[in-house]
């Protein structure tokens, strides 16, 4: 077919909007950490956090459990005395352990905190001392003994709960807590948007983001590797343990192997252009059995750019990870994003008219629009509006429909 | 000074497809003058003047009568002309909290019919911290805690909790709606705390239109007696003064004009009315504009308050009352699904037939049914149900979804690839439209529209409808023919009915026209141009298996065609739209089609496809072995789709 090149005037302005865009990078992200029963945030909005940053604290175990009557322990100064002492009753824990509502606002805290503590954390620095005194309300947070789940803590130590207020109930409260906890770090600087117990933790992430379509396992960071595929894949074999620490750029598609053999390598995440269905019910099997073994293991999380259909990774994409290679990146999971806080970004230059199929017996092809081709009657009898394309490394053209087709902009 | 533009753009924007279609009066009466869909990425002013750029290129005498006489500047009209707009509400999560599974399992169908995803939990069945949590997910929008009128005591024991921890969720998450229906109302006061902690920022600056504050129960039963889609939105149309207090729920009769001066389809023209333009005109133009002030509110969340609603046993039949409180909790104010079946019914008494829609989109389905009753067919009952899940690709598919695209589809596909496909077709809606995609398509709209029809056994123990309507975004990339085949597929009921597809989609914006008597003029002008006529669908029961079930003498084609029937067959009889025959059918046994007997006479009209004879079973009988089932489903499918295999 001979088809005459249009890349401007109105007529190919026109062809262009037919196709939708795709926009490569996003800048200062929200993204959200969803919280249970149980789970405190550890942030306040307004809060700057930088990357490790403790923002909430999660009671992976959480259980209902009685609290008792909170005003009136807070009155006659049972629950350690922590009411006299002018300290809220439902922080007033009696272990060493238990430090919640004994730290001051300018007390130096260990900077680093392993993946599971097994102990309630600290409020963060500069919150106010009166939030701490707040009358207990349902979120709240609140610790309290094992004799309180119905367990005799004679001949053995008592163990000790902690978690969140979940209602009261002529006097009586109840609360969803549990023994173990776990620190969520910050993946990403930014700041704290919205921070409610057992909610979420919104933060306004700094830096661009580029945008995914799946995201699983958790939010992890690392520094970005970019190893030369073959055929657009990465071999699992490639994963070894050199790429410990690393969030490994895999090509079209995750198998299932390569996900196993990354967490064992201690690889912090994955990215390619699709994941399957069934890989992705894998991985969050595979999570819930390191969960329930309370073994602590890094945060390992994936990220597919394009859906679950095998795709090579867009050139444009490619190339700006590529750029990016060897510096920090975080993986976010909700939203689906690819955080960094580089702030030059080398973007690729894209001619205006470049394409790629999205879906389709061509998916994951690039090339440039040439013209419109109208209505258009493709397989099977359906009539599409359709684009004139020329592939990459073709000379003859291809009629698609426009709803195939996409484009980037930054 | 210009003139009056006598056109006006009717816009459906839904989740994977923005329609749009211009109107414009021509010849004295509203017409359809041109309509197109694109995908709903893209901008909707672009799409406008695309389509207004093909009727200039076609006609441009014509769009300069409805620009007023003046010379058209294609983008200053696309920009002026007024807009009847519709869209579709996004899918929004409802969590269930009852004290016993039996009332958790009641009060979770009326919040399916009603439209919404369902996370549901009782307390006897989960422990506080599970019901919690379904609470406090950022994706549940509005808690729904119920009992029945008189709680028994299964429930009863449990319901100071349930209401104390729907409180506690209030306070944490003050965007939350909550709901007491039945006897849980009783705990209103439980939330006097919760609510004090101050409403959602949108509703201390600005009150949604249609919820007061509490809805009180009473309230709740004076709009029982009102057609449910107008009580959906209460500022839309106050209740006919004639409704009866104890009428049926989510049946209603619609306010009817004496019958001497009952507006008619083009089959019954009445002499003496007014010319539809004066009467239209303005009204319509004018109802365009005010949809046009929908979109600033279209972002707003459920209200966050706290209603009072009957018990899941409430209304006829049963959980009616409380499913219409809630689809008014869901919807939009222009949402497009409430627009079709709202229209359904002005087109029922338009044409004085029984109409029946199926609605399948990506965000949900709809099945609605009009009949129209009384003296001189005066009054027209209506019902309706919205499914999330009859979305041709729901977010989250269970294994059952899963399934259901299996049973009906005509290619071998592992279960996750299968998976992976139907996934990515709620990414990319409008991809891989063609070839292999258009039959994968093709079998999630069947899939979805089957589990519709399962979902409302009420509206299929009715006999077939005259009228059977077909719409949605994804019936518009399938051939007709093909839709046709999935019409009979899907709503098995002996009888003769016409099939007919809603190809531009101005069902769902014409239901935003509030006036009744205004929407069924525009309807009564309309239903030729907007309803696709596919074929006309022959479907007797109870047809042996033989080498013979009969013949089929169509008269009024010429030559006189004589047809022999097969049974277990599908038979397509050329008869091109607009054209009507009367077909003599003689059984070798006897068959019900309306009535039991050997010899039946009915009259039928054309289609693009054609006249349908479906000798299958009712209901259809497959093999339970997927290859089978494959290979029959593919051979009806490819008599019918012959460019299948390009």
């Amino acid at each position: 077919m001979s088809v005459v090149e249009r890349r401007s005037g109105p007529d190919f302005a026109s062809a262009l909007a037919h196709v939708a865009t795709r926009r490569i990078l996003v800048f200062s992200p929200t993204i959200h950490f969803r919280l249970s029963p149980g789970d405190r945030a550890l942030v306040a909005p307004g809060d700057s956090v930088s990357t490790g940053t403790p923002i909430a604290e999660r009671t992976p175990d959480a259980e209902s459990v009685d609290a008792g009557r909170l005003d009136i322990e807070a009155a006659s100064g049972k629950n350690g005395g922590a009411a006299r002492a002018g300290r809220p009753t439902q922080d007033a824990g009696t272990s060493a352990l238990w430090r919640e509502g004994r730290l001051e606002a300018g007390e130096i805290l260990p900077e680093k905190r392993s993946q599971m503590a097994t102990k309630v954390g600290p409020w963060p620095s500069g919150t106010a001392r009166h939030e701490r005194r707040r009358p207990p309300e349902p979120g709240k947070w609140w610790v309290g003994g094992g004799e309180r789940r119905g367990k005799s803590g004679k001949n053995r130590p008592v163990p000790r709960v902690g978690g969140t207020l979940l209602f009261e109930k002529q006097g009586r409260w109840r609360a969803a807590a549990g023994e173990h906890h776990q620190i969520v770090e910050s993946p990403v600087a930014g700041i704290v948007r919205e921070a409610r117990n057992s909610v979420e933790v919104t933060i306004e992430a700094a830096g661009a983001a580029i945008p995914g379509a799946i995201a699983a396992g958790e939010p992890s960071r690392g520094y970005l590797d970019v190893p030369r595929l073959t055929d657009g894949e990465l071999w699992a074999s490639a994963l070894d343990v050199g790429r410990a620490g690393a969030i490994v750029v895999a090509g079209s598609r995750i198998s299932a192997q390569a996900i196993s053999r990354a967490r064992a390598m201690s690889i912090r995440g994955l990215i390619a252009g699709s994941v399957g269905q069934g890989e992705l019910r894998d991985l969050e099997a595979s999570e819930l059995r390191q969960k329930a073994s309370l073994a602590p293991s890094v945060p390992f999380g994936l990220i597919a750019l394009d859906g679950h259909q095998r795709r090579p990774i867009a050139t444009p994409v490619l190339a700006l990870l590529a750029a990016l290679s060897g510096r920090e990146v975080a993986i976010v999971t909700d939203p689906p994003l690819l955080i960094f806080d580089v702030s030059e970004v080398p973007l690729p230059e894209l001619p205006p008219d470049w394409i790629r199929v999205r879906s389709g017996i061509h998916a994951g092809r690039e090339g440039r629009l040439l013209d419109t081709a109208g209505l258009y009657r493709f397989r099977s009898g359906v009539h599409l509006e359709a684009a004139i394309v020329r592939f990459v490394d073709e000379t003859d053209t291809t009629i698609l429909p426009f709803a195939d087709l996409e484009r980037f902009i930054f | 000074m210009t003139s009056q533009p006598r056109a006006f753009f009717t816009l459906d924007l839904g989740s994977a497809t923005t329609s749009a279609a211009l109107v414009g009066h021509v010849g004295g009466r509203w017409r359809l003058i041109a309509h197109t869909s694109a995908p709903s990425s893209l901008d909707v002013e672009g799409v406008l003047v695309s389509l207004l750029s093909r009727v200039e290129l076609a006609d441009p005498e014509l769009l300069a009568e409805l620009a007023g006489g003046e010379r058209p500047i294609v983008a200053a009209l696309a920009a002026t002309w007024p807009r009847l707009e519709a869209r579709t509400t996004p899918q929004r999560r409802i969590a269930v909290l009852a004290g016993s599974r039996r009332q958790r399992r009641r009060l979770e169908e009326a919040a399916l019919r009603a439209g919404w995803l369902v996370s549901g939990g009782s307390a006897d069945e989960m422990d506080l911290v599970a019901l919690s949590r379904m609470v406090l997910s950022t994706r549940t929008s509005a808690v729904l805690l119920g009992s029945d009128r008189s709680p028994a005591g299964d429930e009863r024991r449990h319901l100071p909790d349930l209401a104390a921890l729907a409180a506690a969720a209030k306070q944490l998450r003050p965007e939350l709606t909550v709901i007491l229906a039945g006897g849980a109302a009783a705990f209103e006061s439980t939330f006097a705390g919760a609510t004090d902690t101050g409403p959602g920022p949108e509703l201390s600056s600005d009150p949604p239109r249609e919820l007061t504050a509490v809805v009180s129960e009473a309230a709740v039963r004076a709009t029982e007696a009102t057609d449910p889609v107008v009580a959906a939105q209460p500022e839309a149309s106050a209740p006919p003064e004639d409704a009866e207090p104890g009428a049926e729920v989510t049946t209603w009769v619609a306010d009817v004009p004496a019958p001497d001066d009952k507006l008619e389809g083009q089959s019954k023209a009445t002499p003496d009315a007014p010319p539809v333009a004066d009467l239209a005109a303005a009204p319509v133009l004018a109802a365009a504009r005010d949809s046009a002030v929908f979109p600033s509110e279209v972002d707003r969340g459920v209200s966050p308050q706290i209603l009072l609603a009957p018990d899941a046993g409430a209304g006829e039949p049963a959980g009616a009352s409380l499913q219409q409180v809630l689809e008014g909790l869901r919807a939009l104010p222009n949402d497009s699904r409430l627009g079709i079946a709202r229209s359904i019914g002005s087109l029922a008494y338009v044409l004085d037939r029984t109409v029946e829609v199926v609605e399948i989109g990506l965000q949900g389905g709809l099945r609605a049914r009009s009949e129209p009753i009384g003296g001189g067919h005066s009054a027209v009952v209506s019902s309706h149900a919205c499914f999330a899940d009859a979305s041709f690709s729901p977010a989250d598919p269970s294994e059952e979804v899963i399934d259901s695209v299996f049973a009906w589809s005509t290619t071998a596909l592992d279960r996750h690839r299968l998976t992976d496909r139907l996934h990515d077709l709620r990414f990319m809606p409008w991809g891989d439209a063609d070839g292999d995609g258009a039959v994968f398509r093709l079998a999630a709209a069947k899939a979805a529209c089957s589990r519709l029809v399962d979902a409302t056994p009420e509206l299929t123990a009715h006999p077939m409808p005259d009228l059977m309507v077909a719409a949605g975004g994804i019936f518009a990339s399938i051939p007709p023919s093909v839709v046709a085949l999935a019409l009979a597929d899907l709503g098995r009921r002996p009888g003769v009915g016409q099939l007919v597809c809603d190809q531009a989609r101005l069902l769902g914006p014409l239901g935003a026209v509030e006036d009744e008597a205004e929407r069924r003029r525009l309807l009564a002008n309309l239903a030729d141009d907007i309803l696709i006529p596919l074929g006309c669908l022959v479907l007797p029961a109870g047809v042996k298996s033989g080498r013979t079930a009969g013949k089929l003498r169509l008269q009024g084609t010429d030559p006189i065609s004589e047809i022999e029937l097969h049974p277990g067959a599908i038979q397509v009889i050329d008869l091109s739209p607009g054209r009507t025959a009367r077909a003599d059918f003689e059984f070798r046994d006897t068959v019900r089609l309306g009535t039991r007997g050997h010899h039946f006479s009915v009259d039928v009209g054309g289609g693009l496809c054609g006249l349908l004879v479906d000798l299958r079973d009712i209901p259809l009988r497959m093999s339970d072995r997927a290859e089978s089932r494959r290979a029959a489903l593919d051979a009806w499918q490819r008599g019918m789709w012959p460019g299948v295999d390009e």
